[in-house]
């Protein structure tokens, strides 16, 4: 491209936008160079683009289809006689002038953009008669130019009356700009009198210098302005996605006096107007998008002092340049202003630089979608002589950009104000309220430029009184934020009613006065008990007065650690009779969190119903023990009188612990008073009157779910313990005649997809918590238009519910519904950064105040007052911090918008990111932690520690990582609760990170939880695998994946269990808790091999003792699971199972060494007896072994039930293999040939839980039996002091067969003989089984403690 | 955004209130009504330094009076 050739006949000309933009060249090395286009061509020259026109090429071609909004139009009306043969002839020499006038734009097969000069162009005229000339304009308009076809220009003339004319000049936008046009509008109508002005400098000459400027120092300008800036300021959602749309656009303008006033105090302060308007816009972006460092485009003329002419040049000289405002709440306007002038300053020699050069040395992509431009062009174009009769009446044009909103300023004697929108960001309204908000901000700076920043009211009247923004003067001597809550309690509180002041009452106050109005009305129900009020009243008192024996005080905590029962009502009712503050405890904590919470809160009492399990200093109360011992062990009296301890309603009633981003949880205090209110809200009347209490005690729902019934006269209706699930509800909402529930977002969303109807029996049904579903509330609101739909928000700060509002109608377009008003007594406030309150649509942070808001962090009066902080709107009141961003809408409703920083919700739990992190990185392999959510998983991004971590082969870091996952989860697992573990664990060589050094999330890899396990081998598998995946949303799952490794939680457990009672199949949420696999539910939520089979597990909240049944001769306990369901739901039954089975190699010596070997398994789960036992077959006997060897050691055996097994087995020496394999076959129903291949294509072609019965397994099995004949030969049995209970099987018996009577020597007590009507092998086969259940299921009943 | 209690460079108050109760602020801002400066200003860290070193009893000071009695 520089060879050397002829010369272009018109000079000098740039062959590449390489060769263009390799820096700063000198004109003389640019005027060897050769152009393309030779005299004999019909193209004068090929330029390269300036940096705006390259933009604009960009955008033209970037979307062919959609109108081209860079089409602008100049239009001039005109009086007087027009030659229009005249006019075409002056445009024609306008453009022989203007070479650039007559370019085409294309790319080179390099992929750059070059401008065309062609030699000759026709420009296209129309001329109309008697047309609408706007009709004209907008049709000339419309026409796309082809930015290859020259010339990218058209005239229209209309002639609109008998002397008058409209000259429509269209051009695309790439030609010229907004200054160029008035010197084009002279310089036609001087050519059109035949004048030739003095000619201006070619538009290369501007090129050339561009060429001259020094690149290398414009980057680096830009490269410091726009350092540390922490993003792009964006007020459209996807700036690149949405198609350009005909701009629309609003007015107004400054009247003359203000604009008079404006210009002077700028004046006065040296200050431009153009940085005004700049930075008023700045505070408009802030507001608009909740930023404090903001970005906008502005559009600078872009023509160079240095260039002689360049005044009268004809041409697109303009650029869009980044304006970047960084505000200080400490600054004035006038400081700020100031500030603003000196840094565009500083970037003044470096506008050269093209806007995605910029943005690309800043390392980003758009940095804002909105602009400002002053139009201060160079010419006054209003009515002026032409000459010759004619006369130019007006001007005016049209211009437009893509931008969301783009402003325009006009200075003149009355300021005007511009503003284009898009109509699908912004609506005309929106647009105007932005309008008008700027001509306040600009009457502000006139008016006040002193103001700090932070004291800027930016809100009209309207506005003001909409977000309720208003002071609450000042009261003297009085913080208090509840005036008379219990007045709107039912029947007012004690306080009132002995003529002290409401302020005094507490919930034990409103609860005792309750009590007295309806002391026989029910209180609880639930676990098949009813409480009447008086009824829960004595329980309470006898439970208060236990604790105040022990200590407890005028706020003692005591931690509570129980099993939803009505206990736990019981029991927090009695901490607060007795003045004590609780602390309930979640039992999914891990033992050292359970410990850090008693450690933290010095509790010196538990309340609990199980054996603790974690390290504590604290007296414990059992409430599983029903007696109360005294001094010397007996049972004493405990009286059931009010214990009538003084309460201030000051005083804390609760500590609820959440997540705390520092690494350690922190204690919510909540006060008396701040019940009372949560109970007192007006809403809750009339329709809670019976209500679901199902919520752990540890959340802070649970302050609804028992406050709001017991302090109102309700009924709390307690759930049975376990996940509830939407057949669960369903049932109980009938059965208990239920009013009111809360219920998390995930279970209601879940219950919406199920079953939206359950909830048509209720009064209203409330849900929030995390984000909500605008689909499930519409199903809800579909399926139950009687129900109300509450959703509710409200951090535990703020004792749960701060705002509320009821769901009407659902919008189609996706939004979600607000979280409403605030609740009775309480304040919202959503305020920038500089603690100005937001007009209606503008982010900020929620603020909360009034009633309701807690005493703090128990113990931590720093956190504590880093998030209650003083309050701008009520005298010595606070405010809470809640952290989540929400916006007014324009009824004066919040809506929920996100978080300011990394708390999440998951499962409904609340969860600091910066809590995990800090725990992982406690770890020493951990050099960096990162946790983020994905698809509702926590992930954890780790960069392992290690001498060599940063200069190690990729591969070996990323291999230590690998090794880590397991290890680090069951780290975390001790300290943390089990949902904040994260679910998988991604190991990193580094953090990637954002251009302001901070950890970048957005970039941080999505977790592939693409399943990779084996294929479903079974029909039950292959079922279980799609549903698997159909509620984890994967196309996948393998039969060995697990559930929680991709991306499971509770509720996706309890959708599967009801989509899989859908179809049939009976799994219980417990089971996949347990079994996690496909594999392992199909065999029975385990392994199908340990030595201790858990058919049923048992769990805390287990009413009755397990059932332990010893296997047979062939060592598999599966066959008990016949009697599960027969058993009954509630009934835990473990199986034990031959060592073999897991240990190959292994081989018992003796039915007493596998009693004893069994008897350290049974232990685990049930330390201390009396102990239930049964056994069939050789199970039998090893049953009764580990009878005896419990009594021996002096535990009680409650039950001994022996299944047609006999002592001293007379058998044939040893059974070959075919004769074993058939016998136990035969328990498993299969009576085909006794040849191994057959039994395993057998059993695999049953499926089911006999399916993984592989070969080496069922040679396992035999090497079992063989050896289980030999030792039961052995067998010396003891004696078994207590009862047993036989099954003999009636069928197959002969004369000489052994009986039940042939144990009596073995036995001190009494032999039940029962007789079920089948042979030995089928006792366990479906029928026999039911038989032998309820056998074993009496016996059980009968001796339950 | 940046909240104002967030700011790691900033400079900020401690405040009390009647009840002894405590609030870091930042010093740009106006001090609200029925509150008063006890310490600074000062850095972030400095003014929770001193809330933890003397706001040592977390109820407010009338329910001191009221629990005393």
């Amino acid at each position: 491209m520089t060879s050397s050739g002829p010369m272009s006949p018109s000079g000098p000309t740039f062959s590449s936008g390489s060769t263009f933009s390799s820096g700063s060249t000198s004109p003389s090395e640019q005027a060897g160079r050769v152009s393309t286009a030779g005299p004999g061509t019909q193209l004068e020259d090929i330029l390269p683009l300036s940096p705006l026109q390259q933009g604009l090429y960009f955008h033209a071609v970037f979307d062919e289809a959609a109108p081209d909004v860079y089409t602008a139009q100049l239009m001039l009306d005109l009086e007087g006689p027009l030659d229009a043969d005249r006019l075409r002839s002056a445009v024609a020499r306008l453009l022989e002038r203007h070479p650039n006038l007559r370019a085409s734009f294309r790319q080179r097969v390099g992929g750059e953009p070059v401008q065309l000069v062609h030699r000759r162009v026709e420009v296209p005229w129309r001329e109309i008669s008697g047309g609408d000339p706007d009709a004209v304009a907008a049709q000339e308009r419309a026409r796309r130019f082809d930015l290859a076809r020259p010339p990218l220009l058209r005239v229209a003339l209309v002639r609109t009356g008998p002397a008058r004319t409209r000259l429509i000049f269209t051009n695309h936008h790439i030609l010229l700009d907004g200054w160029s046009t008035p010197l084009l509008a002279a310089e036609l109508l001087a050519l059109y009198t035949g004048a030739e002005p003095p000619s201006a400098p070619p538009y290369r000459d501007y090129l050339a210098w561009l060429v001259r400027q020094d690149r290398a120092a414009a980057a680096d300008a830009w490269k410091h302005a726009l350092r540390g800036l922490g993003g792009p300021t964006l007020v459209a959602p996807d700036p690149a996605g949405r198609p350009p749309a005909e701009p629309g656009r609003v007015r107004a303008h400054l009247s003359e006096d203000l604009t008079g006033r404006l210009t002077a105090v700028l004046r006065s302060r040296s200050l431009t107007l153009n940085t005004a308007v700049q930075g008023a816009w700045a505070l408009l972006l802030a507001l608009l998008t909740g930023r404090d460092d903001v970005v906008s485009g502005c559009t600078v003329s872009g023509r160079p002092a240095e260039l002689p002419g360049v005044e009268r040049m004809i041409g697109l000289f303009i650029n869009t340049l980044p304006v970047r405002v960084r505000l200080r709440p400490e600054e004035t306007l006038s400081g700020l202003l100031t500030r603003i002038q000196a840094e565009q300053a500083e970037l003044l020699p470096h506008h050269h630089l093209g806007l995605a050069e910029i943005q690309r040395l800043h390392g980003s992509g758009p940095l804002f979608d909105t602009m400002t431009v002053l139009e201060n062009y160079p010419l006054d174009a209003s009515a002026a002589e032409v000459g010759g009769g004619l006369r130019l009446l007006g001007a005016g044009g049209s211009d437009a950009t893509h931008y969301p909103l783009a402003l325009a300023v006009v200075p003149g004697r009355r300021l005007s104000l511009r503003l284009d929108h898009q109509p699908d960001v912004f609506s005309r309204a929106a647009a105007l309220a932005v309008l008008n908000r700027l001509s306040r901000l600009l009457k502000i700076v006139a008016a006040d430029p002193d103001l700090p920043l932070s004291r800027l009211d930016l809100l009209s009247a309207e506005e003001r009184a909409l977000v309720g923004a208003e002071v609450i003067p000042v009261q003297t001597g009085s913080y208090r934020d509840i005036p008379d809550m219990t007045a709107a309690l039912p029947g007012r509180g004690t306080g009132v009613a002995t003529g002290a002041p409401a302020e005094s009452a507490t919930i034990v106050s409103a609860f005792a006065d309750q009590v007295e109005r309806t002391p026989d009305a029910e209180a609880v129900a639930g676990d098949g008990v009813s409480l009447t009020y008086a009824e829960l009243n004595g329980r309470a008192n006898r439970l208060a007065h236990r604790l105040i024996e022990l200590g407890v005080g005028p706020e003692t905590p005591v931690a509570v650690l129980l099993e939803r029962s009505t206990e736990v009502i019981t029991t927090t009712l009695a901490i607060a009779k007795a003045g004590g503050t609780y602390v309930p405890v979640h039992h999914g904590y891990p033992p050292d969190r359970m410990s850090w919470v008693m450690a933290d809160t010095g509790a010196p009492v538990l309340v609990t119903d199980r054996e603790p399990g974690f390290a504590h200093a604290a007296a414990v109360v059992r409430t599983d023990s029903p007696a109360v011992p005294g001094a010397g062990g007996e049972v004493r009296y405990v009286p059931e009188y009010d214990p009538n301890v003084k309460i201030h309603s000051d005083q804390l009633v609760y500590v609820i612990y959440t997540s705390g981003s520092t690494g350690t949880p922190k204690g919510v205090a909540v006060r008396h008073r701040d019940v009372l209110a949560l109970a007192a809200d007006h809403r809750w009347t009339g329709r809670h009157r019976r209500v679901l209490m199902h919520s752990p005690h540890a959340f802070d729902a649970s302050t609804y779910e028992i406050w709001v019934p017991l302090l109102t006269g309700g009924t709390v209706v307690v759930a049975p313990s376990g996940e509830l699930d939407p057949v669960t509800l369903a049932r109980l909402i009938a059965e208990h005649r239920l009013t009111a529930l809360f219920i998390t977002t995930a279970l209601f969303n879940l219950v919406a997809e199920e079953a939206p109807g359950t909830f048509g029996a209720l009064a209203e049904v409330l849900t929030g918590g995390e984000a909500a579903s605008p689909a499930a509330m519409r199903r809800v609101r579909d399926a139950c238009p009687d129900t109300v739909l509450g959703h509710v928000y409200g951090p535990t700060e703020a004792t749960t519910y701060a705002t509320y509002h009821a769901v009407e109608a659902v919008p189609e377009n996706g939004a979600a519904p607000p979280i409403g008003r605030a609740m009775d007594g309480m304040r919202a406030h959503v305020l920038d950064r500089f603690l100005r309150p937001v007009p209606p649509g503008a982010i900020g942070e929620l603020y909360l105040s009034g009633v309701g808001l807690a005493r703090g962090y128990l113990g931590r009066p720093g956190l504590t007052a880093e998030r209650f902080t003083a309050c701008p709107y009520g005298a010595g009141e606070r405010m809470y911090r809640t952290g989540d961003l929400a916006r007014w809408t324009g009824d004066g409703e919040l809506e929920y918008v996100g978080r300011a920083d990394f708390q999440v919700k998951i499962r409904g739990f609340r969860i600091e990111l910066g809590e995990i992190e800090a725990v992982l990185s406690r770890h020493p392999s951990v050099a960096q932690v990162s946790v983020a959510v994905h698809d509702n998983r926590l992930v954890a991004y780790v960069v392992p520690a290690g001498p060599g971590a940063g200069t190690a082969p990729a591969e070996e870091v990323r291999d230590s990582a690998a090794t880590a996952p397991d290890e680090l989860r069951a780290f975390a697992g001790e300290t943390l609760p089990e949902y904040m573990v994260p679910q998988v664990i991604i190991g990193l060589d580094a953090l990637p990170l954002t251009p302001n050094g901070k950890v970048d999330r957005a970039a941080l890899p999505k977790p592939d939880v693409s399943a990779s396990g084996r294929p479903p081998r079974t029909p039950e598998e292959e079922r279980l695998c799609r549903l698997f995946a159909e509620v984890l949303g994967l196309d996948r799952v393998g039969a060995d994946d697990g559930f929680f490794d991709l991306g499971g939680d509770s509720i996706a457990v309890i959708q599967l269990v009801s989509r899989a009672r859908r179809e049939g199949l009976e799994i219980s949420p417990r089971e996949v808790f347990a079994g996690q696999t496909v594999e392992a539910l199909v065999r029975g939520g385990s392994s199908g091999r340990e030595v201790l089979l858990p058919l049923r597990a048992a769990s805390a909240a287990s009413p009755s003792p397990p059932l332990f049944c010893v296997h047979p001769g062939a060592g598999l306990g599966w066959p008990y699971s016949g009697l599960l369901r027969h058993l009954g739901p509630e009934q835990p039954v473990y199986a034990f199972q031959a060592r073999v089975l897991s240990e190959p190699d292994y081989t018992a010596p003796s039915i007493e060494a596998m009693a004893r070997d069994y008897l350290a398994w049974l232990r685990r789960v049930q330390p201390r007896g009396p102990y239930r036992l049964a056994g069939w077959s050789m199970g039998g006997l090893i049953a009764h072994a580990m009878a005896v060897e419990l009594r021996e050691r002096g535990e009680e055996v409650a039950l001994l039930a022996i299944l047609d097994a006999y002592p001293r087995p007379v058998r044939r020496s040893t059974p070959d293999e075919q004769e074993v394999l058939s016998e136990l076959l035969a328990a498993v129903g299969y009576r085909g040939p006794a040849e191994i291949d057959d039994i395993v294509a057998f059993v695999r072609a049953q499926g089911g839980r006999y399916a993984t019965l592989d070969e080496p397994t069922l040679l396992a099995v035999y090497r079992n039996y063989r050896n289980g004949v030999k030792i039961s030969q052995e067998y010396e049995p003891r004696v078994f002091d207590g009862d047993v209970l036989f099954v003999t099987a009636a069928h197959g018996r002969e004369a000489d067969s052994p009986t039940a009577a042939d144990w009596k020597p073995y036995v001190t007590g009494m032999i039940e003989d029962r007789s079920v009507a089948c042979d030995h092998e089928s006792m366990l086969n479906p029928g026999p089984a039911a038989e032998i259940a309820a056998l074993l299921g009496t016996a059980l009943r009968r001796r339950e403690p | 955004m940046t909240n104002p209690f967030e700011n790691p460079d900033g400079t900020y108050l401690a405040l009390i209130n009647d009840e002894g109760q405590y609030s870091l602020w930042p010093a740009w801002a106006e001090v609200p009504a029925g509150w008063t400066v006890a310490f600074g200003e000062d850095t972030r860290q400095a003014c929770l330094e001193h809330i933890e070193a003397n706001w040592t009893d977390m109820r407010p000071k009338s329910l001191i009076q009221a629990m005393g009695e």
